[in-house]
């Protein structure tokens, strides 16, 4: 691994004070310091078997958790069958009437679960978030790197460490209390009378709802991942040589040529690889979402004001309830949605952070991209 | 000479279009830039705004009953459960940033330094699913502050093992080679060179863990559940009131005190989320001022 | 049928048409030895004497923390008794949280809280799955149906059949001529109907989707219709909206023109103050009705003499030209094996306190939620099954 840090070919300009969240998303020190190199005979062993043990912790806790959840989920697996991903019905079934035993497991009577609507609610939800929120990272990234001076940049730095603070909650009160209202009663309804029929756009016109639906948890989706894409782009934009920018304005081109022909393709691996973490997140955002998606289930959205639902989001409002079933099936299910989340997020966070170590030299944020 | 100046216009015309393309382009920009400030100062603005005209004493001193009263026990209880992360998830954290900086090498170091930043973007519903078949329900825990800070921790051991990872590697090399000259030991070396210049950073890394799990909700709502009495010290069958939960639980509610307990608790948790961002900055910046002087 | 699922059959008793749907359905079902554990005959012995709750209710010394969790509809009563309890006995202190019936019942089967709440008996799985179950009547409460039409402030009459229909999606716009045809006079506005459904487990949607399949038994309760439970699949409707709690709903459908929801009676006063009106729906015998203090008596009245040892019954749409359909009791759910001896006796105490006329079933609390008092032949019953509670 560490050859990756040698592989960055220039070197990063040190700022004065480095921000928290560059400490946190950079690996900057060319020659790591091991104060016990591997050659030397270490007399610390308390010391090397405890921090080995808490390192190793999180890839135990990543094992585990993985474990659990195919554990609990494998009698829904074998119960619910592919026609999970592809049906849209959510039946946990008639608790006051005999269980009964299909494929070896035990159910309610009548039970029938298939996700598609909240699979297809997780997507469109996450992808209405990064139509707004790619744009929005990029541009303000853009701006704060390369018009204004490291001092704005930095003040950018202290708005996104807030964005990313804000508890989800938070977010959600917001969405559902304020911004909701706001846009299904001065926003949507323009959109949605002066949306032309034709595809795509069709999906503006209709009823707009009361502001908890589909484009409002898109667009408090878009501000809780923001941070993510916009930090990771400012950073990978200070980064892009002085030389060669100037270079190119030296040649003539204009400051937007530069920015698409330049340093864009410069850096164009560092920002996809954030896209997908920003996804990966948007993906999984559970209470926000939860507060403003309406929690319908079963039901899939006919405009993008309507109500729907996301698998994270049906979890949390649900799992409470899904213990009252005796047969223990619904919980169950519930195990076989967070395994499909996780694994989508795992395969996402992975490929992600490959892509990116492989050709790019700044460090994906971790988490929530504070 | 006259191809000459047509050509001239030519390329004086195309220039025009391409200098207001990128004119057209920095304004999109500026648009973008605003996009990214507004939400985050209008929410802050907003719950103030609908928390700071009813608040009073009288919500940080009483515990809930029912609909109304304080936020006292959920005060308590995020205090209690984020003392805890800190413990559990500083200690787990820092030790594992040791070793990722210290011993480990290869495939070994990449593969657990992976693991740890895939598992900061498991979905936290996830997480919290998990410590509650595990915890509450297999272990018997029941809902406690017990399961509720070991779900929190695993969330964020990522983020304090990462910063305390980098900023051991970003102790000057020097340090290292001229305590070894001196003789000192590496357990010396480790603990008074590198660790100590390494301390501003490795505290920046606790505090946002911290400010993530003082907001967080999913993880706890299964696994430290609710309640309204003060917590009690007790690791197991020993469910607690926190912040989050008043917010989720009391915004829908046809009450206006239980609307406005909700808009006061959202409110203590952006004061607490933005006193801990501004205590990592002070330590940067004294850790950066410390640094220039020496 | 009935010495086989004795729990169901006792529960469903004198509601031949839900029987009916929910026998012909699982006619195969498997034998449960397990669930005869629980005692379903109708009990007969203790109904006429005269409830006798010193026996049970001295709270033992020890200080006890006692935690309660589920029905919303129960909660803003659990939040009048529980700080009252305290204050006369200063050593047992109770939490109380409305998160919705089955989390109640689950909770309390799990032993992650001492007391559940729940508008909804237990279920034979359940029972089977946790044989020391118990749930124990404390109250008598009501659901009412609530509309949000702006413009319209006169009382609605609605059949279950209508309701049915307006759920399915089937009725989409206020002004449709079925709710027009019951509503001679109203000036009814073409706006969409929004359905509003409980996205947790819960007490109320049990209650309101029984008196759906009764009202409509070709449709909502035939095999293909959604039928009962605390959780069923709501019909696909576009302009539906789910909420959770009593207290979401009440708030939700305040903030949707148009909405229609199903709320308990102890939510009256905020669904009022909430600018919603109460329709006033039809029960067996045809007549439009709404929860007024005799009709829920009148309804009650039904099912009494009906009911079993293990109090597990619905009281949905009996007879009566007066009887509101929507009618429950309100349960405690009680694990009767504690580990604890000093918390056992603060459960027995507590709940027997709590169904006491003299404490907490007295009309000081229940006129508060608009509940009814428990007749004494059920307090009977209740009590025995509160004697059952040991460690």
């Amino acid at each position: 691994m560490a050859g990756a840090y040698r592989r960055r070919p220039f070197p990063l300009p040190k700022g004065k004070a480095a921000l928290a969240s560059d400490l946190a998303s950079r690996t900057e020190e060319p020659q790591a310091p091991r104060v016990f190199r591997p050659t030397t005979k270490s007399p610390l062993g308390p010391v090397k078997i405890a921090s080995a043990a808490s390192a190793v912790a999180p890839l135990l806790a990543l094992l585990a958790i993985l474990a659990i959840l195919i554990h609990q989920a494998l009698p829904a697996i074998k119960f619910n069958g592919v026609g999970f991903f592809i049906h849209n019905v959510w039946h946990p079934g008639n608790f006051y009437l005999q269980p009964q035993t299909t494929n070896g497991v035990l159910h309610p009577a009548q039970a029938e679960y298939g996700a598609w609507a909240i699979i297809a609610g997780t997507v469109l939800s996450s992808l209405i978030a990064l139509v707004i929120a790619l744009p929005a990272s990029l541009g303000a990234a853009l701006v704060v790197s390369k018009l204004l001076g490291p001092r704005v940049r930095n003040a950018l730095g202290v708005f996104l460490e807030l964005l990313a603070g804000i508890p989800s909650v938070v977010f959600g009160l917001w969405g559902t209390l304020t911004i909701g209202p706001l846009l299904s009663r001065d926003v949507y309804p323009i959109f949605a009378k002066h949306m032309p029929d034709v595809i795509i756009l069709r999906w503006f016109r209709g009823s707009t709802g009361a502001g908890e639906g589909l484009l409002t948890s898109g667009i408090i989706l878009a501000a809780m991942i923001i941070p993510i894409i916009a930090s990771t782009s400012r950073d990978l934009f200070a980064q892009v040589p002085k030389l060669t920018e100037e270079g190119a304005e030296a040649l003539g081109m204009t400051r937007m040529e530069v920015t698409t022909k330049v340093t864009l393709p410069w850096v164009s691996a560092g920002i996809i690889g954030a896209t997908v973490l920003g996804l990966a997140r948007a993906l999984g955002e559970t209470m926000a979402v939860a507060m403003v998606s309406g929690s319908v289930l079963g039901t899939l959205p006919t405009n993008i004001y309507a109500t729907f639902n996301t698998i994270a989001a049906t979890i949390v409002t649900t799992l409470d309830s899904a213990l009252i079933d005796g047969t223990g099936l619904a919980v169950r299910t519930l195990a076989e949605a967070a395994l499909a989340l996780m694994v989508v997020t795992l395969l996402a966070n992975v490929g992600a952070r490959l892509l990116v170590r492989k050709v790019s030299t700044t460090a994906l944020p971790v988490g929530r991209g504070v | 000479m006259a191809r000459n100046a047509e050509a001239l216009t030519r390329i004086g015309v195309r220039t025009r279009r391409r200098k207001a393309a990128s004119g057209a382009a920095i304004s999109l920009g500026v648009i973008a830039l605003a996009l990214v400030i507004v939400p985050s100062v209008w929410i802050v603005a907003q719950v103030a705004f609908k928390a700071l005209p009813h608040m009073s004493w009288s919500v940080i001193t009483t515990p809930g009953v029912g609909l109304g009263g304080g936020l006292q026990n959920e005060i308590v209880g995020t205090l209690l459960i984020t003392f805890g992360v800190a413990v559990v998830a500083g200690f787990i954290g820092v030790m594992s940033g040791i070793y990722l900086s210290q011993f480990a090498h290869g495939r070994a170091a990449s593969v657990l330094r992976g693991a740890s930043e895939v598992l900061a973007g498991i979905p936290s519903i996830v997480v919290g699913y998990v410590g509650y078949i595990s915890l509450v329900v297999a272990f018997h825990w029941g809902f406690s502050l017990g399961a509720g800070l070991i779900t929190l921790s695993v969330m964020v051991v990522p983020y304090i093992a990462k910063t305390t990872e980098v900023s051991l590697r970003q102790v000057p090399s020097s340090y290292v080679e001229g305590a070894e000259a001196l003789g000192l030991r590496p357990g010396q070396i480790l603990r008074t060179i590198s660790l100590r210049s390494a301390l501003p950073g490795i505290v920046t890394g606790l505090i946002v863990a911290l400010a993530i799990s003082v907001g967080e909700t999913a993880p706890l709502l299964y696994t430290a559940g609710y309640s309204q009495n003060l917590p009690h010290l007790s690791l197991t069958h020993s469910p607690l009131g926190y912040l989050t939960y008043a917010v989720w639980t009391f915004y829908n509610e046809p009450s206006a005190h239980a609307v406005q307990l909700s808009f006061d608790a959202a409110f203590l948790l952006i004061v607490l989320v933005l006193a801990l961002i501004t205590a990592s900055r002070i330590v940067v910046a004294m850790a950066s001022r410390h640094r220039e002087s020496a | 049928m009935a010495p086989k699922r004795p729990l169901l059959a006792a529960g469903l008793m004198g509601v031949a048409g839900l029987a009916a749907s929910a026998c012909g359905s699982s006619s195969s079902a498997t034998s449960t030895s397990q669930t005869t554990a629980t005692t379903a005959a109708p009990a007969t012995t203790q109904a006429n004497a005269a409830p006798n709750y010193a026996a049970t209710e001295t709270p033992p010394t020890a200080n006890v923390a006692l935690q309660e969790t589920g029905s919303t509809l129960l909660y803003p009563l659990f939040n009048l008794w529980a700080p009252d309890y305290h204050t006369q006995y200063s050593n047992i202190s109770i939490t109380t949280a409305g998160t919705g019936s089955g989390t109640g019942i689950a909770d309390a089967s799990s032993g992650t809280v001492d007391i559940g709440a729940s508008d909804a008996y237990l279920s034979p799985t359940q029972t089977s799955q946790t044989p020391t179950l118990i749930n124990i009547p404390l109250a008598i409460s009501a659901q009412e149906i609530v509309v949000h039409i702006p413009g319209v402030t006169q009382q609605l009459n609605l059949t279950g059949l209508v309701i049915s229909d307006i759920y399915q999606g089937k009725i989409k716009y206020w002004d449709d001529p079925a709710i027009k045809a019951l509503n001679s006079g109203v000036n009814l506005p073409h706006l969409a109907i929004a359905p509003l459904h409980r996205s947790d487990s819960s007490g109320d949607t049990f209650l309101f989707t029984q008196y759906l399949s009764k009202s409509d038994p070709n449709g909502w309760g035939s095999a293909n219709g959604p039928q009962f439970g605390t959780t069923v699949a709501f019909p696909a409707v576009s302009t539906a909206l789910a909420e959770a709690g009593n207290g979401g709903m009440v708030t939700g459908c305040g903030q949707t023109a148009g909405c229609i929801a199903y709320v308990g009676v102890s939510y009256a006063s905020q669904a009022s103050k909430a600018g919603l009106t109460l329709a006033a729906i039809s029960n067996q015998a045809g007549k439009f009705v709404v929860p007024t203090a005799a009709g829920i008596q009148a309804e009650a009245k039904n099912f009494i003499s009906q009911v079993p040892a293990n109090e597990a019954i619905s009281l949905i749409y009996g007879p009566g030209d007066t009887s509101y359909p929507i009618i429950n009791f309100e349960y405690a759910i009680v694990n009767t094996k504690q580990s604890d001896p000093n918390k056992a006796q603060a459960i027995k105490a507590f709940l027997t306190w709590a169904i006491d006329p003299a404490h907490g079933n007295a009309t000081s609390y229940l006129s508060q939620v608009n509940f009814q008092p428990l007749p004494t032949s059920v307090a009977s019953l209740s009590l025995a099954q509160i004697a059952k509670i040991g460690s």
